[in-house]
């Protein structure tokens, strides 16, 4: 390279002689900060979560700095893969993912489209590859997110059109990384086994994260937010109660953290309605609408088994 | 001076009928607490009392004589239930900023009218009111037309969807240009007019009001003609192409004839002028309907009443009329271009033709709410003095659906009629394309004009000899004629 | 000669950039966006071969475009164009239509006149291309 200029200019570099970077404007220019900050309080717990969005937010910004001054890693691979048990805030977490993906210049549109194995297989010959490039075209611009990615791949049916789907989509994850964000989801230990058979699609994932289970406390301010909006509160019993719910929802089988918990306060819910209904003649008031009693969530099956109380509960 | 009680409808039915002299107002064609019925149909008018007539009497003598009233009472009134059929004058407001005038809103029950007919309804309400002594003047300027009235007529043989689907032309307005000079030339002159436009990129070429079937061209010789110019520029580019024969002629029997030769010759549209009356409009509707024929009219006379704000008919009510009599096209103004043609007025005249609904749009002249019962959309054509040079103007005012008509624009180009005729085509291909590309094509239209000239000759020729590809616009917002530095 | 059907036919062939920008706008209206392959233009060649369905619901070009690069590979030879519907009532038709690739060599159409009666000539429009069977007409 022929430089005209003078050496001692040109040793410096441009670090020196350029003005530093702001990286407090490009933080504000790009408004993640705020997106963070909403996903810090709409979300609760997740700490080691948003510590990983966190981390990955700040890469993405460097990195559009580094590329303003003209250093470049290439272009990022920002494919995802998010494990973690049902209910855990995959989903929810996907969709910040691609406004901030979108706020940071690495997703054009920042849509979701969220789709599993029967969006993307088909029944017979022929019919996969249409499927799976009709659904790619939607995602086209913003972040395709697989949930429970594993199942598009079963070896025990060799001639199963998973495969055909998982070749087409590693075809656009790698040369259109432009164009399209793939977030594979599901449980923790099948998506481990899944990459281990498929090392195309282990290779070109370039963030983990996972999502751990809740802890009792925060299932049940996740519970006490979700009945702030919609308008609803507990009595000192019922939060008793409740507290003693989750303890034994928990350790049941199927438990899907906060899903487990929306379902609970849906019959909750409805059970509180049946008792209103069922006192008929006695006045009624808004704080008796507003108000899910003990007997509401006590009346669970949750409860039947045993008749020991879990101490050390909210 | 009238008092409010000689205003009063009077209710005893045997004073009301007694033989003799009354006002309309008391004969109950002013009726201000009429709630008017969804099923009326309803008319704006614009009226000028003469001194010392009172503006609701004038308004109530306007709702009589365009229905069932006569100067004086008569007792066969009673063998009818009147009151249905008599018109309400329901609501007089004064015109803003024009003292002596006033609006008048008269409501006519549906049964006045025949289904179907425009002549019907216009011998209804422009038949002799216009010209009642006790008006200075009457402009009709806006109806509103109930859904069941709206039924009754086929409307557009063709409509826009439909042409734009036998042309094969989308996402651009279409590009006309009419022969010029518009009288004198022989057949197979005027045919090489029609090849060098439609050759050079022009969609239509076009017959003039007045061509007809003169000594200089016998009508037959030029559907000839131009069927061999439409023909051969079809084949040279691939895409369809149409000349509007004019076949407008002093009898129906002559116009059947060459609408019937026009379409032996395989032409794809036909043309009528506005003269030849509604009834004879109604039926070159029905024929171009069977015979699957575009029908382009020109508005030729339309001036003569439409113009004058104060007397005649609005041009937004011989829209309306049209669509329902069923054209496929009609000028409709320009606003840059050199004949008369407020942006509000014209925009307001494109939307009646072009919506399926139109809400009311004071700013734009439109009075009443008026749904189109699923009546199909009328091409508008801007015709007049415009060239390529006003794309950008063009696109912004009037839209996507209407013919731009650049006569002098094409024939006058210095490179001849078929550089004229790129000019425009590459002209507005530009347009669009930039402003589909999110370009803010009113501010940057000369910059897009000038880079599309950079690749072709013809549009520099044209912006170079038409000039003022920058215009001074802000005479254009007025509501009068405004002249442009276009040859006609 | 060069066909000019479409609406961008007069203006130098786009670029892929520029097709993009037209289909952010398509899309931005919510119009769906197909494309169609033939090797006969006649001008009233209206059903030109599906290149695969319309796509509805797409958000962003890239989709439309990785499907009009998979056109051109497969049809390098024929015109490709690429059609946006609108549902909208009113509409409910095609709202903009442009040619995305065409042949190289494109020889044009024969007219043929017959006379008729009188003066009367019946005109018929062939394309010389398709003097050649279907598929093998530009190549």
């Amino acid at each position: 390279m022929t430089s005209q200029t003078d050496p001692g200019t040109t040793a410096v570099g441009p670090a020196a002689s350029a003005p530093p970077l702001d990286l407090e404007a490009a933080l504000a220019d790009s408004q993640v900060e705020e997106l963070l900050a909403t996903l810090d309080r709409d979300l609760v717990g997740l700490v080691p979560v948003k510590t990983r969005i966190r981390e990955i937010a700040a890469l993405l910004l460097i990195e559009k700095l580094r590329m303003g001054v003209g250093l470049s890693a290439g272009p990022p691979s920002l494919h995802m893969s998010f494990t973690g048990n049902p209910g855990t805030g995959k989903t929810t977490v996907a969709m910040r993912m691609a406004e901030i993906l979108h706020r940071l210049g690495y997703s054009r549109k920042g849509h979701l489209v969220a789709v599993t194995r029967d969006d993307l297989v088909g029944q017979f010959i022929g019919h996969t590859a249409p499927k799976t490039k009709e659904v790619l075209k939607r995602a086209m611009g913003g972040v395709l997110f697989i949930d429970e990615a594993y199942y598009l791949y079963r070896p025990e049916n060799e001639r199963d059109y998973g495969q055909e789907a998982i070749e087409i989509l590693l075809q656009v994850m790698e040369n259109q990384r432009d164009d399209l964000v793939v977030i594979l989801a599901g449980y923790k230990d099948r998506m481990e086994r899944f990459f281990q058979m498929n090392p195309g699609m282990s290779s070109r994932i370039a963030h983990h994260v996972d999502f751990p289970d809740y802890e009792a406390d925060e299932l049940f301010s996740i519970a006490e937010l979700m009945l702030e909006r919609m308008q609803y509160r507990l009595s000192p019993d019922a939060a008793r109660a409740l507290g003693e719910y989750i303890d034994r929802r928990r350790m049941q089988r199927n438990f899907a953290n906060a899903r487990s918990i929306r379902n609970a306060l849906d019959r909750a819910r409805l059970r509180q309605a049946n008792r209103l209904f069922d006192r008929r003649g006695a006045p009624l008031g808004r704080e008796d609408l507003m108000t899910i009693e003990a007997e509401d969530i006590r009346a669970s099956r949750v409860f039947d088994r045993s008749e020991t109380t879990v101490e050390g509960s909210q | 001076m009238a008092t409010a009680n000689d205003r009063m409808a009077t209710t005893e039915m045997a004073d009301r009928y007694r033989a003799g002299v009354l006002k309309y107002a008391q004969m109950g064609y002013w009726r201000p607490d009429y709630e008017p019925a969804d099923s009326d149909i309803l008319a704006l008018f614009r009226i000028t009392p003469q001194d010392g007539v009172d503006p609701e009497e004038a308004a109530a003598a306007v709702a009589g004589e365009s229905s069932t009233a006569t100067w004086t009472v008569v007792w066969t009134d009673r063998l009818t239930a009147a009151d249905t059929y008599r018109a309400k004058a329901y609501k007089v407001e004064p015109v803003p900023g024009s003292p002596d005038q006033y609006f008048a809103y008269v409501a006519y029950d549906l049964d006045l009218f025949e289904p179907g007919s425009i002549a019907n309804l216009t011998a209804s309400i422009i038949g002799n009111v216009f010209g009642f002594k006790p008006l200075k003047a009457l402009r009709l300027e806006d109806m509103r037309f109930p859904a069941a009235y709206v039924k009754t007529f086929d409307g557009p043989p063709t409509g826009i969807v439909v042409e734009r689907e036998r042309l094969d032309k989308f996402g651009r307005p279409l590009l006309g240009a009419t022969t010029k000079p518009k009288l004198g030339l022989s057949g197979r002159n005027y045919g090489r007019v029609v090849y060098e436009a439609l050759r050079g990129g022009l969609d239509f070429t076009k017959d003039d009001e007045n061509i007809n079937s003169q000594p200089f061209m016998h009508w037959r010789d030029r559907f000839l003609f131009c069927m061999e110019a439409v023909n051969r520029a079809a084949a040279a580019t691939g895409e369809v192409k149409g000349h509007y024969l004019n076949v407008t002629g002093a009898t129906m029997e002559d116009m059947y004839e060459r609408a019937e030769f026009a379409k032996e010759l395989g032409s794809v549209i036909v043309m009528i002028d506005l003269v030849i009356g509604y009834t004879a409009i109604q039926s070159m509707s029905k024929w171009a309907r069977r015979n699957d024929m575009i029908l382009h009219l020109h508005r030729a006379g339309h001036g003569t009443y439409t113009r004058q704000k104060a007397h005649g008919v609005s041009f937004r009510v011989i829209s309306k009329w049209m669509r329902l009599a069923g054209v496929d096209h009609i000028h409709a103004g320009t606003v840059v271009g050199k004949l008369e043609g407020d942006p509000n007025m014209v925009q307001g005249f494109y939307n009646i033709l072009r919506e399926p609904h139109n809400a009311v749009d004071l700013q734009r002249g439109l009075h009443f709410d008026q749904d189109w019962a699923g009546l199909r959309k009328v091409m508008p054509v801007a015709s007049g003095g415009i060239h390529a040079g006003q794309m950008h103007q063009l696109l912004t005012y009037l839209g996507e659906d209407v013919v731009l008509q650049f006569g002098g624009g094409t024939i006058g180009h210095p490179m001849g009629i078929q550089a004229g005729a790129t000019a425009n085509r590459v002209a507005l291909e530009a347009m669009v394309l930039a402003r589909n590309e999110g370009r803010d094509i009113w501010n940057e239209g000369p910059d897009i004009l000038a880079a599309a000239a950079r690749d072709c000759l013809p549009l520099r020729a044209a912006l170079d000899t038409w000039g003022e590809v920058t215009f001074d616009y802000t005479s254009t917002d007025t509501p009068d004629f405004v002249p442009t530095s276009t040859p006609a | 000669m060069r066909i000019t059907q479409g609406t961008f036919s007069f203006l130098p062939d786009l670029t892929d950039d520029q097709i993009r920008a037209q289909i952010e706008y398509c899309l931005g209206q919510g119009w769906a966006i197909s494309l169609e392959y033939t090797d006969d233009p006649h001008p009233r060649n209206t059903y030109w071969e599906m290149f695969g369905m319309p796509m509805f619901d797409l958000r962003d070009a890239a989709g439309v475009m990785t499907e009009v690069q998979a056109a051109r590979g497969t049809f390098p030879d024929h015109y490709i164009k690429l059609n946006a519907f609108d549902s909208t009532r009113g509409f409910e038709t095609i709202r903009l239509s442009f040619i995305v690739n065409r042949p190289l060599h494109e020889p044009g159409f024969a007219l043929g006149r017959e006379e008729a009666a009188g003066r009367t000539i019946r005109y018929t429009i062939r394309p010389y291309a398709t003097d050649r069977p279907e598929g093998g007409r530009y190549s």
